[in-house]
């Protein structure tokens, strides 16, 4: 079960290499938090309720609800609905992603431990890689949360291909602090989108000496 | 309990911050969140070791931190009110400045005295938020931009440290400790696999890095400082660079315990070096008095990367540097504040005459010039006495001598630029009238300054301790 979940994920990381509209970004980041939800539950090493509430609470309700909410509203607010400034041709992205994916897996398979597990890790270090590469082709600070999201879920999956298990308390301040830091930046995309009346990167290019 | 305490009381000061609307309650407000700062760190100091709130730990080095942070915490409100006065400003605007610098200082103080890696990782992602809320405190476009970078390459560096801090979870587990307590930790160190090690420090290496302000993810600090009001940049560039070093000095100490320790000493030299190449160059071109002592800061933090790679002595050196850097850039940074409520401009070209205008002030800048450069009396003199003496020592003279010529380069550029504010006729006031100055205003800058000297040629026996018990991880 886990395995078709993963790839799954895997094939969400190509179809963003693919996607151009912005509402296309906002379904895939919300399918990727259900997948993860039932990636997560089919590998609980123990039954706690404490776990099973931060996993739901984690996945499905920040991951598949609240996040994609909160970016349709900056969606609508800044009115973006096509991005055509990807410096990189779809094609050549689709490939590139691809490479990075069989890179991920002869990285895994190379790093040759018992503590992590190679289909999991292969597809996590894609999912934190693609997203730098998203961030890197895309010209404008929305995609950029979009990127940096992909990496917040390589970094959940990479949590469990190395079986890390932490105290209830840390692992809800930690989601707390992510999802704090994702709001802040959410807002202040607005603000950039109200001042600059855009959220083109090239708009945000003052500081320098 | 001491410390949930104190996070309770910030809490709720915070709060009460953001909803009294009167002045004297404000004041009210600050001195209690003052009063409980300097209590916990006299707390920490009097119970070194001690245990606290189930994930801290009052240690030496974080006592030693939280010192300091104690000591600017006392400059930087004095300031952040001289700031705020000569400044267009309404009460709730203060208030969400003072609640975003209450809510900083314990997210510092929270990382400082961490004793779970993941629990220091919090802290240290915590302070992302409130330091970009404080960047954009002026809400210009600048503020904005800067703040944006900021939130936005410090969390994709923090979320690059978790990813290390998730792998050293697994290879303890991997070893039979599931707790991420340091204590832990070092004591499977030599057991753990150097591959993973490697990994593991050179994505928290990189990560923290942003928040050290050194090589590669340096850049974002630097953006920081020209938008932040003064005092804030003031934290940003001291006890802030403070957070992220104590970030990888905690992982490093691991390092320290197995076979990766050459290894791990070759990549801090590395990125020591870079970062003080990085600064020299800027430097060179540099027309922003922020800027320029931002790429200070790097050049400063490249020292002290480069020092902890050099062995006990090297680490003594790191440490003294760190407490002597965080007073001198601070008492620059409320300097330059006030350079800047007379020329409304912290470009280099739109100061001059200063001496003129602020003899006090111009006083700072030239003991402040002495300290930042390193010369006699200045405790950074010591300190950077040491770091040469344990590279020398450790036979890597062709490092030394190129950290020197390197250093030669800085000061010129530092000497150049600030005699040009003080004594060049050339003014342009872009503002709307010059501010007559109080010169009882850079008494703090001046404590800071003698404390410097005061430290660095006649340390007490207890500052000296600190940092000896604290450098007791490194064999």
């Amino acid at each position: 079960m886990s395995h078709v979940l993963i790839l799954l994920y895997a094939v969400t990381l190509i179809y963003f290499a693919l996607a151009e509209r912005v509402a296309k970004f906002i379904v895939l980041l919300s399918i990727q938090g259900v997948l993860l939800f039932f990636i997560a539950l089919d590998n609980l090493i123990s039954i706690h309720v404490l776990g099973l509430i931060l996993i739901l609470l984690e996945t499905l309700i920040v991951k598949a609800m609240v996040i994609p909410w909160f970016l349709r509203r900056i969606r609508k607010s800044n009115n973006l609905k096509r991005v055509h400034e990807s410096a990189i041709p779809v094609f050549y992205s689709l490939i590139i992603v691809a490479l990075i994916l069989v890179g991920s897996f002869f990285v895994s398979n190379a790093l040759n431990s018992q503590s992590i597990r190679v289909r999991f890790f292969t597809v996590a270090l894609t999912s934190v890689l693609s997203g730098i590469y998203f961030i890197i082709i895309h010209k404008n600070i929305f995609s950029h949360l979009v990127g940096y999201l992909i990496i917040e879920n390589g970094v959940f999956l990479l949590s469990l291909a190395v079986g890390s298990e932490m105290p209830f308390m840390v692992s809800l301040a930690v989601l707390f602090d992510i999802v704090i830091g994702i709001l802040v930046i959410g807002v202040f995309i607005n603000h950039v989108g109200n001042t600059f009346q855009s959220t083109h990167i090239n708009r945000l290019a003052q500081l320098k000496d | 309990m001491m410390l949930l305490l104190y996070f309770i009381l910030v809490l709720i000061l915070s709060v009460l911050l953001l909803l009294v609307r009167g002045k004297a309650l404000n004041t009210v407000i600050k001195i209690l969140f003052l009063a409980g700062q300097t209590a916990l760190s006299a707390y920490a100091f009097l119970h070194p070791g001690e245990q606290d709130s189930l994930y801290f730990k009052f240690d030496t080095i974080g006592t030693l931190l939280s010192l300091v942070l104690t000591v600017l915490s006392f400059a930087t409100f004095y300031h952040s009110e001289l700031y705020i006065a000569r400044h267009p400003s309404t009460l709730r605007k203060d208030g969400f400045y003072y609640a975003s610098l209450f809510l900083l200082i314990a997210a510092m103080t929270g990382a400082y005295f961490a004793d779970h890696l993941a629990v220091m990782w919090i802290s240290i992602e915590a302070t992302t938020v409130f330091v970009a809320i404080l960047i954009y405190h002026e809400k210009n476009k600048t503020a904005l931009e800067a703040s944006w970078k900021y939130l936005f390459v410090s969390s994709i560096g923090v979320a690059l440290a978790f990813m290390g801090i998730l792998f050293l979870s697994a290879i303890a587990s991997e070893k039979g400790v599931s707790n991420l307590g340091f204590g832990p930790l070092l004591s499977i160190a030599p057991l753990m696999d150097p591959l993973w090690l490697k990994i593991i420090f050179l994505l928290v290496l990189t990560g923290f890095s942003a928040k050290m302000g050194v090589a590669p993810l340096h850049t974002v600090t630097v953006d920081a400082h020209t938008a932040a009001p003064s005092p804030v940049s003031a934290f940003i560039s001291t006890a802030l660079m403070n957070v992220g070093f104590l970030g990888i000095f905690r992982v490093y100490t691991i390092l320290v315990h197995s076979e990766c320790r050459p290894w791990a000493n070759a990549l801090l030299m590395l990125t020591g070096l870079i970062s003080i190449t990085l600064s020299a160059i800027q430097l060179l071109r540099i027309r922003h008095f922020k800027r320029m002592f931002a790429f200070s800061s790097l050049e400063h933090m490249g020292i002290v990367i480069l020092a902890l790679s050099l062995g006990r002595v090297g680490a003594y050196a790191a440490i003294l540097h760190l407490v002597f850097h965080s007073f001198v850039k601070a008492g620059l940074f409320y300097q330059i504040g006030q350079a800047h409520s007379i020329f409304h401009s912290y470009w280099i070209k739109d100061a001059g005459n200063y001496m003129k205008i602020n003899p006090a002030g111009s006083l700072v800048m030239i003991l402040g010039f002495i300290s930042i450069t390193a010369m006699p009396p200045s405790g950074l003199f010591i300190s950077e006495f040491l770091v040469f003496k344990a590279l020398f020592s450790a036979h890597h003279v062709v490092a030394a001598v190129y950290v020197l010529l390197l250093l030669c380069i800085i000061l010129y550029v530092f000497a150049t630029h600030l005699f040009k504010l003080l004594y060049s006729d050339e003014t342009r006031n872009t503002g709307p009238g010059q501010i007559k100055l109080n010169g009882f205003e850079t008494v703090s800058q001046f404590i800071l300054f003698a404390l410097v000297i005061y430290l660095g040629f006649f340390p007490p026996e207890f500052f000296t301790g600190l940092i000896r018990s604290a450098i007791t991880l490194i064999p």
